[in-house]
């Protein structure tokens, strides 16, 4: 996930002009792009007291009809600040996030200032692209001139995102871009109108990636109640059905469906009465062959990824046709986004300040994916791997979407944890003889406990740690000046 | 003989004298250090039925009495021919490995040609070196033929990695001779004595002039557990056991502010310790020492791990504990077993490769040697099953994972490909937990043969009679001569506690 990031910002974001000037054309329309500057400053997920050190990014926004900017969730990620300016001029002024999907790669814009986009014209979506349709990217050059880029569109299909691991419909485009600033966002446009969001590109193939028409509808149409839900989920794990011999195994009629091999039970396929070991053929009508493909009126055959996510909203009815054991069997219920939002151990966590809380030194962390990408690319490799085997295998482990995992991150030597400094990555079952299913149930019996013992209790060896209630409780102020840490615990 | 002994007098009085001891010590050297050449087979572990492939490497050795040459493991592993030859004569004679211990690095060769000894005069093991004394490393490293010396001295004595069976430490001495290919297997020696083998060392572009030496307490220790004809493991007490500085710690376990025990944390089941210690239980004392509360007891004035009490021990010695337990002091008497549940770490140089062939699917157990082919595209869940099998005691359950290694391309299983690399549960009903249950479970169940994986993948599932036609045609086609290689023979395998509780 976090490779692709640091591939948009090395590829994308050349600062030089190398002096191409490609179709420049007076006769562009104006008001319809807008620079966008950000200040970026990352939590540091290993010192979650503090931020990393900050860096700026610099994007191009499109204006749409009514003042808003559309901009990719990259680009204000993690932002302290973001900024418009208008191109060709040093008008500033700041803007804030009123909508943003990380998954969708997709943030929508508003100018405090609401005269000072007045005047833009914006642009309105145009149609859905198709593989062999031509299309532009438009880039600004310093003095305001728009660079209109030839673009094809190769592919349209269910592909990656960056920070997400199920996948979107997303356009593959040739395009050769020169390098200018603002590149870390730029429009795929048509006929004056926007038909995606470059989202990475790499300038030895000169191919990219762009976000769809039909990303930007279902976003654009979900955040206009000033009510974002995003993209639904079906909560399941499937395989193909093309093995004669599985498909005997399982009862899967003569041709078509997927076999589901997990299935989340608060998840839209779940509470809609789906299970492992299911056949699904069909969803809303819609035939899936055996490699989960349905046939899209105009992409042709399409991942089952583009069917249940971006064509449905959240609360839409869902119907599922399956098999169950040679029979064929109808179910209904509603699409949601619970098998992803409701679960113990979140992927994404941009703009959250890492929850914390310091007892005499024991750093305490609910565990997230953004901690363990903390460890680079190899994270899986590197981190805890007790900490990655509950993160990977948690619908599995059965975790209880409603705890979290709270988990000793690091210890802060002092005299309070003589003996203990060596420990991290061990996750927390109880404390006091209590269960602790999260920072706050902690924090609640370290602060009623004003003598005696702390007794911690872990999942893996030491399995237990002992700390002085009363010296905890006193020795906080000089830790935390010791360390330069304002405040021991963030929950 | 006589002039050993005088050798060993002069050096008595001090072999910092002059010359002659060191002179003398060349002369035995000349007579005893003997050069190995061997041609060794490497097991393909990802073509578990080729006999592998095959290279020449050289080492050193020495003749020690009896008639016995000792040299390391890794010199001679996998060895399929073996020469030795001596400095003073130009034969080459044949040569076999007796005994290899690859735990501590050491291996013992013989020749059955009588004329092979003559003129030697068998070295003698000395003691540990003092720190900063000198020693001489004797070997036939790079760079010619012929004997070579040369002389460093100890930087340090300290537990450390022999890094030839992947996992086992032991008592190592740091030495500041350069110590090459060639050297290994090669005595260490300060006046007339033997006081090491040489045996590690780091690549250049890593450290200069630190080579590793196996001290004679390992090696003695190797010599005494050939005595009965057979080489057993090491042993280990099994447990984890953190240190006990922390005050609030000691205060909760009732402990008083004396700087003594530690606690032990885990106990892994099967282990010396099963049933005898407990998570919580404070170690005093072992065999009579007193343990501080970093760990470590006094031998001789040197501080050492609590570990070190053990390490010369063999299976079935026992060990004398004090601990405390519930604000009790307790002895108690364990009798040490090998640790059998890390093998998996354990690299294997001797035993062929074990699988099971089907339909095209390769079925493994899971090896520190497969993971070794296995390493780059391993993904989460089979490295998972690897690194947590000891610290989760999988083990208990399933003391021989089996992986579907890989699948050989047929068209019997042109949709199975995709599954390589996974690890098996259970096949046609029967629960997989060590590579003999796959055979016996491939012929239940009907006409299909169905193969499940831990975690969300799709199963396996075959035509029985389209196997059995297709088997020959594989066979034919990959040049594999057995269908299977399954038996054990030799592995160190945990026991598996689940046979106690739910019967096989």
């Amino acid at each position: 996930m976090k490779g692709i990031y640091r591939y948009c910002v090395l590829i994308l974001l050349g600062a030089t002009l190398d002096g191409r000037s490609v179709g420049s054309n007076p006769g562009e329309p104006t008001g319809s792009l807008v620079r966008v500057r950000t200040s970026i400053q990352p939590y540091d997920q290993f010192r979650p007291w503090q931020k990393k050190s900050p860096f700026g990014l610099s994007g191009t926004g499109v204006v749409l009809p009514g003042g808003k900017v559309l901009v990719t969730a990259s680009l204000v990620a993690n932002r302290t600040e973001v900024g418009l300016e208008k191109p060709g001029s040093a008008q500033k002024c700041a803007a804030e996030v009123e909508a943003i999907d990380y998954e969708a790669n997709l943030a929508l814009l508003k100018p405090s200032e609401a005269e000072f986009l007045k005047g833009f014209a914006g642009v309105s979506l145009g149609a859905n692209l198709k593989a062999g349709d031509t299309a532009e990217v438009w880039q600004l050059e310093r003095n305001g001139e728009m660079i209109r880029n030839q673009a094809e569109i190769l592919s349209a299909g269910v592909g990656r995102y960056p920070s997400d691991e199920a996948g979107f419909l997303v356009y593959g485009v040739r395009v050769s871009l020169p390098k200018r600033d603002d590149s870390y966002t730029l429009p795929l446009m048509r006929n004056g109108q926007l038909s995606g969001m470059m989202m990475a590109y790499d300038r030895d193939s000169q191919e990219g990636t762009a976000i769809p028409v039909p990303m930007i509808e279902h976003f654009l149409k979900d955040s206009a109640d000033g009510k974002y839900e995003g993209f639904p989920t079906l909560g399941v794990s499937w395989a193909s059905l093309r093995d004669p011999n599985l498909r005997e195994e399982v009862k899967a009629p003569g041709s078509g469906g997927i076999l589901l091999t997990r299935v989340n039970p608060i998840g839209t396929a779940g509470r809609a009465g789906l299970r492992e070991g299911d056949v699904l053929l069909s969803v809303d009508g819609f035939k899936l062959d055996e490699d989960g493909n349905y046939r899209d009126s105009l992409y042709g055959p399409t991942s089952i990824g583009n069917l249940v996510r971006t064509r449905p909203y959240v609360g839409a009815n869902a119907k599922f046709r399956i098999v169950r054991d040679g029979t064929e069997m109808e179910f209904s219920g509603s699409y949601d986004r619970r098998a992803r939002d409701e679960v113990a151990i979140p992927t994404l966590q941009f703009d959250m300040a890492p929850r914390y809380l310091i007892l005499g030194g024991l750093v305490f962390q609910e565990l997230t994916g953004a901690y363990l990408q903390e460890w680079g690319d190899k994270w899986s490799e590197r981190a805890p791997q007790r900490l990655v085997q509950l993160f990977s295998f948690q619908q599995e482990l059965k975790l209880d979407p409603k705890k979290k995992i709270v988990f000793l991150s690091q210890v802060l030597p002092s005299a309070m944890t003589a003996g203990y400094q060596h420990l991290s990555g061990l996750v927390l079952t109880g404390c006091n003889g209590k269960p602790v299913g999260t920072l706050e149930e902690l924090a609640a019996i370290a602060d009623g406990a004003t003598s005696g013992d702390l007794v911690f209790e872990f999942m893996d060896d030491p399995g237990k740690l002992v700390l002085d209630a009363s010296e905890v409780k006193s020795g906080g102020d000089k830790l935390g000046k010791a360390y330069g840490i304002t405040s021991l615990r963030r929950l | 003989m006589n002039k050993g002994l005088a050798i060993f007098l002069f050096a008595l009085f001090g072999w910092g004298f002059g010359g002659c001891g060191r002179d003398g010590q060349l002369t035995e050297a000349k007579k005893n250090v003997v050069m190995v050449e061997v041609t060794s087979q490497t097991w393909d572990y990802r073509l578990p039925w080729n006999p592998g492939t095959v290279s020449s490497a050289r080492g050193a050795g020495f003749v020690i009495a009896g008639r016995r040459i000792l040299t390391n493991a890794h010199v001679v592993s996998g060895a399929r021919y073996i020469t030795v030859q001596r400095e003073a004569d130009p034969r080459k004679y044949p040569a076999k490995v007796k005994f290899v211990a690859h735990d501590c690095d050491l291996a013992m060769v013989e020749v059955d040609d009588p004329d092979f000894f003559r003129g030697t005069t068998a070295l003698s093991l000395g003691a540990l070196p003092e720190l900063e004394s000198v020693v001489s490393v004797y070997g036939f490293p790079i760079g010619g033929d012929r004997l070579s010396v040369t002389r460093g001295v100890v930087s340090r004595i300290d537990y450390n990695a022999y890094t030839h069976s992947g996992r086992e430490s032991h008592l190592a001495i740091q030495i500041d001779a350069a110590i090459n290919p060639g050297n290994s297997g090669g005595p260490v020696m300060q006046a007339d004595k033997v006081v090491g083998v040489a045996f590690q060392g780091f690549r250049g572009d890593v450290a200069q002039n630190v080579g590793y030496m196996i001290p004679t307490p390992v090696i003695r220790r190797f010599l005494k557990d050939v005595e009965d004809g057979k080489y057993d493991h090491y042993v280990d007490i099994a447990i984890r056991w953190m240190t006990l500085e922390n005050p609030s710690m000691r205060k909760y376990l009732g402990r008083p502010d004396d700087g003594l025990g530690v606690v032990v944390t885990d106990i892994f089941s099967e282990g010396s310790s099963d049933g005898i210690l407990q998570k919580g239980d404070v170690l005093l004392s072992i065999d009579g020492h007193p343990i501080e509360s970093d760990g470590s007891v006094r031998l001789q004035g040197q501080p050492v791990q609590l570990e070190e009490i053990v390490e010369r021990k063999f299976a079935g010695d026992p060990v004398e504990l004090e601990l405390w337990r519930g604000g009790k002091p307790i002895r108690t008497t364990l009798k040490l077993r090998p640790a059998e549940m890390f093998s998996m770490y354990e690299v294997l140089y001797e035993p062929p490769p074990r699988y099971v062939l089907y339909g095209g699917l390769v079925f493994q157990p899971l090896t520190a040697n497969l993971m070794g082919v296995l390493s780059g595209s391993a993904d989460l869940r089979l490295r998972q099953t690897y690194s947590l099998f000891g610290q989760d005691q999988i083990y208990r359950d399933t003391p021989e994972p089996v992986v579907l290694s890989s699948v050989l391309p047929d068209p019997l299983n042109v949709y199975l490909r995709g599954l390589a690399g996974q690890v098996v549960r259970e096949i046609n009903g029967k629960r997989i937990r060590t590579l003999t249950d796959v055979e016996p479970a491939l012929r239940e169940g009907g006409n299909r043969t169905v193969i499940r994986f831990e975690g969300d993948q799709r199963p396996a599932v075959l035509k029985k009679t389209e196997v059995d036609q297709a088997m020959p045609r594989i066979m034919a086609q990959y040049g594999i001569s057995e269908i299977s290689r399954a038996a054990v023979e030799g592995r160190r395998l945990a026991k598996g506690s689940y046979s106690r509780s739910e019967g096989k």
